[in-house]
């Protein structure tokens, strides 16, 4: 137990784990709140879709000798915009406009990749993350995506919530609700790009919907399942970098393991209730 | 009641999927009228609510709120409206009966902002109002179908309305609890003064209970109600010749003893 306690402090002395776990959380916190709401929207594969439209990004930045997230988010928005826009001018619905997408940009990435070799090993870490090697222009991005889109939805969640459960509604009191749903989108790119780094684009579908899913077992008020999918979230994020460090194994996979076992607990603690 | 036109409807037509629904629908709407709209499904009730509340377009004729044009309209804070498919809601969405009632606090000047303490106090005295304080805190998805309906109406009346629109809200409804309902609405238009307009199928309730009847199939008419009305006068311009509703003058009795 000593022994342990003594690892922990002298992990939290490295300034690369120290990078992790703001990241990390900052990530989680903007990740569950935009995964409530799409949840709550029905919407919860566009963060897929999104993700894999990233990677397209992420190709066309190695490729350019760009930052890759400036592409990504670059390409991520395009791609809600075009969702949007499919769906607005009724050329498919809200599945098959993401499914365009999601192949469009991944195969626009498969064919950068194939053309250009030699940058696979950095890909991977977008594929699947590489939270314990973020630098601080990495950090750096994902605190001012992240604190965008903490902001936005702090400012605004009873917009996004009256619009979410009745847009109809919402309309008829006169919240602008394009603008919103507009601004929502644009922040599911955002979110979906400062994750990238952190769990990486396979798994950041993961991140964004298991906190909620979890929180709304609980069958709370809106607020307390908001912020039991933070808690969520950033526990399965915290417990997740340390158990990675501890095992030597990839980060991801243990935070969505472990954001799995808290919704199969919570499940069934409200089967057996 | 009074004879303040605060609806002013003129000329009206509104299509819907290329085909005509309202035709030449003309009427006017006082402050503190208690208005039934019915007529036969799919005869364009819910139709001209949503073209009065601009949420269709209407292809000719003028729409008129508190002398205003509604193309130039923008003080909806003034008007509540619940749909009749509010209460069709995913029964898991996580929102308690307190939080679904301030959302009916938002406008445009709430916007960005937090809900202030008379936002609160509005929503307490909407749950008292209805008589649901008692729910505040519960989960929207545990409510009876009776108890949706008095929610949505307090989240419509947190707003402090003029005039309340209800498309169907009896709906889900059971006998027991009508009574009480129609009794609330009753009071929000005696008490406070809240033209309400509302579509319903209950017809012993529009010619029991409300000041005006507005008959719609394609066609719109209205009426006063008073106790010479022959309802089925009217009613047969809405649901043809053959229809019969049986209504006497002791018809109203238990209703009224009731209320």
């Amino acid at each position: 137990m000593h022994e342990l306690v003594i690892d922990v402090l002298q992990l939290l002395g490295y300034q690369f784990f120290q990078h992790a776990l703001l990241g990390g959380i900052v990530a989680a916190v903007a990740c569950t709140g935009i995964g409530l709401f799409l949840i709550l929207r029905k919407e919860a594969m566009i963060a897929d879709g999104i993700s894999h439209t990233a990677f397209g990004g992420i190709a066309l930045g190695l490729l350019l000798g760009v930052y890759p997230l400036i592409t990504a988010l670059f390409v991520s928005i395009l791609a809600v915009l075009g969702i949007s826009y499919l769906k607005r001018k009724g050329l498919a619905q809200s599945d098959s406009a993401i499914a365009v997408m999601l192949a469009l940009g991944f195969s626009t990435g498969l064919i950068i990749l194939s053309l250009v070799k030699g940058f696979n090993v950095e890909l991977f870490s977008y594929l699947f993350g590489s939270i314990l090697t973020i630098n601080q222009v990495d950090l750096l991005t994902v605190f001012l995506l992240g604190f965008t889109t903490i902001l936005f939805l702090g400012l605004f969640y009873k917009e996004l919530l009256a619009i979410t459960f009745d847009e109809q509604s919402a309309k008829l009191t006169g919240i602008p609700t394009g603008v919103f749903t507009l601004g929502f989108n644009l922040l599911v790119a955002t979110t979906i790009v400062l994750s990238i780094k952190i769990i990486g684009i396979i798994l950041v579908v993961a991140l964004i919907v298991l906190p909620g899913l979890t929180a709304l077992q609980l069958r709370r008020s809106f607020r307390q399942t908001l912020f039991a999918s933070f808690g969520f979230g950033g526990v399965s994020v915290f417990l997740g970098i340390f158990l990675s460090a501890w095992f030597d194994v990839a980060a991801s996979g243990v935070i969505v393991i472990l954001a799995v076992v808290f919704f199969i607990i919570v499940a069934l603690y409200r089967r057996l209730r | 009641m009074n004879d303040q036109p605060i609806i002013e409807v003129t000329n009206l037509d509104v299509e819907r999927s290329n085909s005509m629904v309202i035709e030449h629908a003309t009427f006017t709407v006082n402050r503190g009228d208690y208005v039934g709209i019915v007529g036969p499904n799919g005869g364009g009730k819910t139709t001209l609510l949503l073209a009065l509340l601009n949420i269709i377009p209407h292809t000719q004729g003028a729409i008129r709120f508190f002398n205003q044009d509604l193309t130039t309209f923008s003080q909806w804070d003034r008007i509540a409206y619940v749909s009749q498919d509010a209460t069709n809601f995913d029964p898991q969405f996580p929102l308690t009966v307190e939080e679904l009632v301030g959302l009916g606090r938002l406008n445009r000047t709430t916007i960005g902002r937090r809900l202030h303490q008379a936002d609160r106090d509005a929503v307490s005295e909407a749950l008292r109002f209805m008589g649901i304080s008692d729910l505040s805190h519960k989960r929207i998805g545990e409510l009876s179908g009776g108890q949706k309906q008095r929610v949505f109406v307090a989240k419509a009346l947190v707003r402090n309305p003029e005039i309340l629109i209800l498309d169907e809200p009896i709906a889900g409804i059971d006998a027991s609890m009508l009574e009480g309902f129609y009794k609330k609405l009753s009071d929000l238009n005696a008490q406070k003064g809240i033209t309400i307009l509302l579509v319903s199928h209950d017809l012993t309730a529009v010619f029991c209970r409300m000041s005006k009847v507005i008959c719609v199939n394609r066609e719109v008419n209205i009426e006063s109600i008073t106790k010479d009305t022959d309802p089925n006068k009217l009613l047969k311009k809405a649901y043809g010749e053959h229809f019969h509703f049986v209504f006497h003058e002791h018809t109203c009795q238990g209703v009224f003893n009731h209320a």
